[in-house]
């Protein structure tokens, strides 16, 4: 499969500050990237680094194998975006924004504009500066899907929905996915990036810090098991690879990484009551990198 | 200052919260006067050099009686200069010409001083949602508006002081100088007052400049009428430029009249401040319309949208503009040249005014105005683009496939297109007022005076372009900047005695006075392959860089 986006090297600094640092990135056709990172990461950056808007201090983005610094025009052709801070024009009402997207970018489906300003419950009649956060993103995220573009890149896109609309969303991008559309998700909300997306990267301080398929992260993690006693909760001996929680006076929640005999053997001589094992959820593997850290302190 | 920023940095250091509403006051005070600092600055400069180059200009170019004799009975009756200036008390002393050159222009600039300070520290603010995070804060919303006036009224303070300055460095009583700063300041308050109510009527920051903007207008207007019409002189009570003059500084200082101003800001204030306290944040009391059928029309392309977007601040202009050219070529009929000598026309020369002794060298001196408005109009339309880039639209525009140079390249030619029109516009109008009074000039010349203003506009569209596409953030203030330093050089610059060369090198110095002089092709062309230049550059260098938001 051809490489939709990709990221060789990819640094910026903004004066001092290094923002983005060394990125590598391939997105490929067809499959939906989540990309996760707390505010101030370098999400934005990275999707102003891939849409040419600004200057890569090293490295290149390139957008379907086109330089999308050198010639963005020709990069921007297949793609449509929706900005985390939807600026649209204060003056233009909806059905004159989406007119006038869609009349610069030279093409749009009508038909499911129609559908999707029923489905996002768009005013038409109602000026940008008239609407709030949420519902200017909504008219940003119509353009942007009914463009029927190859690849969408999302900044926080649902940052300003309703659950409803929330649900409206992940339905859009599914269809997207079905009609073979890439989708670029920067995110911080873990459980729409768990529902829809097939490879996730964790971005840390401008670094990415991990990537790969859910899948294949979980198996890297921590598994979890939870355990109910019949009694109080035993103290057991520190065991190597756990970490224990006290999560109530008869339960205990042992975070395990590696092989699990150890943790059963320990159990063995103790009267059990139930016994949970899950994978762990995105949440907490994304705060595994987090954890006690500094990530927070980088700006971007 | 020093003790205000002392107090608001421990009110920082200790937590607003504790200090209560009062230092929190001063802390948005002083938050407003940072915000404002690069147009006071700008505007103290301006009021310093102008207060002390008028005066001493004046010695150097008549240093004798019967100089100064025939350079007042000259000018004392001519109608046509009383317009900018007003009507002189006494032309033969340094102090009564300073009183009326400088006064009177100033005048003209701290009425737009005020406005634009308050629109800036009540509208701006709130259009940006900055104020409703104040409010939402200890600070209630009647504080938060004086706080803002506060800064406003320091500014003032620092415009007065530099004018003070200007006269007493050029040799002037410091008593009459006070007085004749104090003069001209005094429009400060009641043109804020304007700009504080038309923030509370209007919704946003364009439409309480315009509204604001239309009433200075109409102001300036009444003293223009009341300075020019014989008989029409009370009108001057109307106006606080007029009060600015009727205070007769160094002519018999009448300083009760000072009353007028105060009564008339403690008004406008008193009631912005009613309004404010009672109001919706956010919100004006002429509420906007939200709501529209869909108009399809401008959206083909950006520089299409772009013109639906300038199109009332285009139309505002060009009915602005052409309102001044028609009453300016119909008060050119009172312009003669009845006793003037040979010398003292060299004299008005050295003025910068040209031979403004008949209707036509009236109009070509009058026409370096429009020269210098449609030059701000050129800076104004590269302002707007770079607003664009700075609320985050360009992003969203320039993610669809639209190249950098053809965003720009599109606004640029909007503006050169929107100052071709508006140049031919003054022109036609200009003649239509001037063939109403059957004075003699033709309409072809007329209009090639308006054409005569396009290679200094184009010029400086060049530069705020280049300016724009090198440093955004400080673009607007550079673009201006150049623009009043070249049209003041070429003002004061011969009447100080600076050398040719150094004069000539601001564009206005370049232009022949259409209709009297010829127009001059050569330097016409110059300053239009400049001007190509510096767009090349711009389009050049905003290809290279990161776009910035605020």
């Amino acid at each position: 499969m051809a490489a939709v986006i990709t990221a060789a090297g990819l640094t910026k600094r903004y004066g001092t500050t290094l923002a983005l640092d060394s990125l590598e990135l391939s997105v490929e056709s067809g499959e939906v990237y989540g990309y996760l990172g707390p505010n101030g990461s370098g999400k934005t950056t990275t999707i102003r680094l891939l849409l040419g808007l600004h200057r890569p201090s090293a490295g290149r983005a390139q957008l379907f194998g086109i330089d999308s610094w050198r010639d963005p025009v020709s990069a921007h052709r297949r793609v449509a975006y929706v900005p985390g801070e939807p600026a649209l024009w204060p003056d233009l009402t909806a059905t004159e924004t989406l007119e006038f997207l869609a009349r610069v970018r030279g093409g749009t489906d009508i038909a499911y504009r129609h559908l999707l300003v029923e489905r996002f419950q768009i005013e038409s009649s109602k000026k940008m500066r008239a609407l709030s956060k949420g519902n200017r993103q909504k008219v940003a995220l119509v353009a942007a899907l009914a463009s029927r573009a190859d690849l969408l890149i999302l900044d926080e896109p649902t940052s300003g929905l309703d659950p409803l609309m929330e649900v409206a969303f992940r339905h859009s991008v599914l269809e997207a996915k079905d009609r073979g559309q890439t989708v670029f998700l920067s995110s911080h909300i873990l459980t729409e990036v768990e529902a829809l997306c097939d490879r996730v990267g964790i971005l840390r301080a401008g670094r990415l810090v991990d990537s790969g398929t859910l899948a294949a992260l979980r198996h890297l993690s921590a598994q979890v098991i939870e355990v109910t006693f019949a009694q109080r909760a035993p103290s057991l001996e520190p065991l190597p690879g756990v970490t224990v929680t006290t999560t109530g006076p008869s339960t205990l929640r042992f975070e395990v990484t590696g092989r699990l005999e150890p943790l059963l053997a320990a159990l063995a001589g103790h009267q059990v009551a139930t016994l949970h094992s899950r994978e762990p959820s995105l949440e907490e593997i994304f705060l595994h990198h987090y954890d006690g850290s500094d990530g927070h302190a980088s700006t971007g | 200052m020093q003790a205000l920023g002392e107090r608001a940095r421990a009110a920082r250091s200790r937590g607003v919260g504790e200090q209560g509403g009062g230092l929190a006051t001063l802390v948005l005070a002083r938050r407003g006067l940072r915000d404002a600092r690069i147009r006071t600055v700008s505007f103290a400069l301006l009021f310093a050099v102008y207060a002390y180059i008028q005066p001493v200009g004046y010695r150097h170019a008549y240093p004798t009686r019967a100089d100064r004799a025939s350079f007042a009975s000259s000018f004392g009756d001519n109608k046509a200069i009383r317009l900018f200036y007003g009507e002189p008390h006494n032309l033969l002393s340094v102090t009564g010409y300073s009183a009326w050159r400088v006064g009177g222009t100033l005048t003209i600039f701290t009425a737009i001083f005020g406005l634009l300070a308050a629109v800036r520290a009540l509208r701006t603010e709130e259009d940006s949602g900055r104020t409703e995070m104040v409010a939402a804060g200890i600070v209630g919303r009647s504080m938060a508006y004086l706080s803002a006036m506060a800064a406003v009224a320091v500014g003032a303070l620092i415009l007065w002081l530099a004018e003070f300055a200007g006269f007493v460095a050029a040799g002037l009583p410091a008593g009459g100088s006070a007085y004749l700063a104090l003069a001209t300041a005094s429009v400060i308050p009641v043109c804020a007052g304007v700009g504080a109510l038309a923030s509370q009527l209007a919704p946003t920051r364009r439409t309480a400049l315009e509204l604001g903007g239309a009433i200075v207008a109409v102001l300036f207007l009444a003293r223009v009428i009341a300075d020019t019409s014989s008989g029409l002189g009370w009108l001057r009570w109307a106006t606080p430029l007029g009060w600015a003059e009727q205070m007769r500084p160094f002519a018999g200082a009448r300083p009760l009249v000072l009353l007028a101003p105060a009564a008339a800001s403690a008004l406008l204030l008193g009631a912005a401040a009613l309004i404010a306290a009672r109001r919706d944040i956010g919100a004006g009391l002429l509420s906007a319309r939200d709501r529209s059928r869909p108009r399809l029309g401008l959206l083909s392309s950006p520089t299409a949208a772009a013109l639906r977007g300038q199109r009332a601040t285009l139309i505002v202009w060009a009915a602005g503009v052409g309102c001044f050219a028609l009453i300016l070529g119909v008060i050119s009929n009172s312009v003669s040249s009845a006793g003037i000598s040979k010398g003292i026309r060299r004299e008005i020369a050295k003025l910068g005014s040209g031979s403004i002794t008949t209707p036509a060298g009236y109009l070509a001196f009058i026409f370096i105005f429009f020269i210098l408005a449609i030059s701000l109009l050129a800076c104004a339309q590269v302002g707007a683009a770079r607003h664009e880039e700075a609320e985050l639209r360009l992003d969203t525009l320039l993610a669809l496939p639209v190249s950098r140079v053809r965003w720009l390249g599109g606004r640029l030619a909007l503006a050169a297109a929107a100052a071709a029109v508006i140049s031919l516009d003054a022109g036609l109008l200009a003649w239509l007022g001037a063939a109403s009074q059957s004075v003699h000039v033709s309409l072809p010349r007329m209009l090639e005076a308006g054409v005569n203003c396009l290679p200094v506009a184009l010029l400086f569209l060049g530069l705020a372009a280049l300016a724009y596409a090198v440093v955004p953030r400080a673009s607007a203030g550079i673009a201006y900047g150049l623009v009043a330093v070249a049209f003041l050089w070429q003002l004061v610059g011969s009447l100080i005695g600076a050398p040719r060369r150094l004069v000539d090198l601001t564009p206005f110095a370049n232009v022949g006075l259409v209709p009297v002089q010829p127009f001059r092709t050569a330097a016409a062309a110059i300053m239009l392959a400049l001007a190509a230049l510096a767009v090349l550059a711009a389009l050049w260098a905003f290809r290279r860089r990161d776009l910035v938001g605020i």
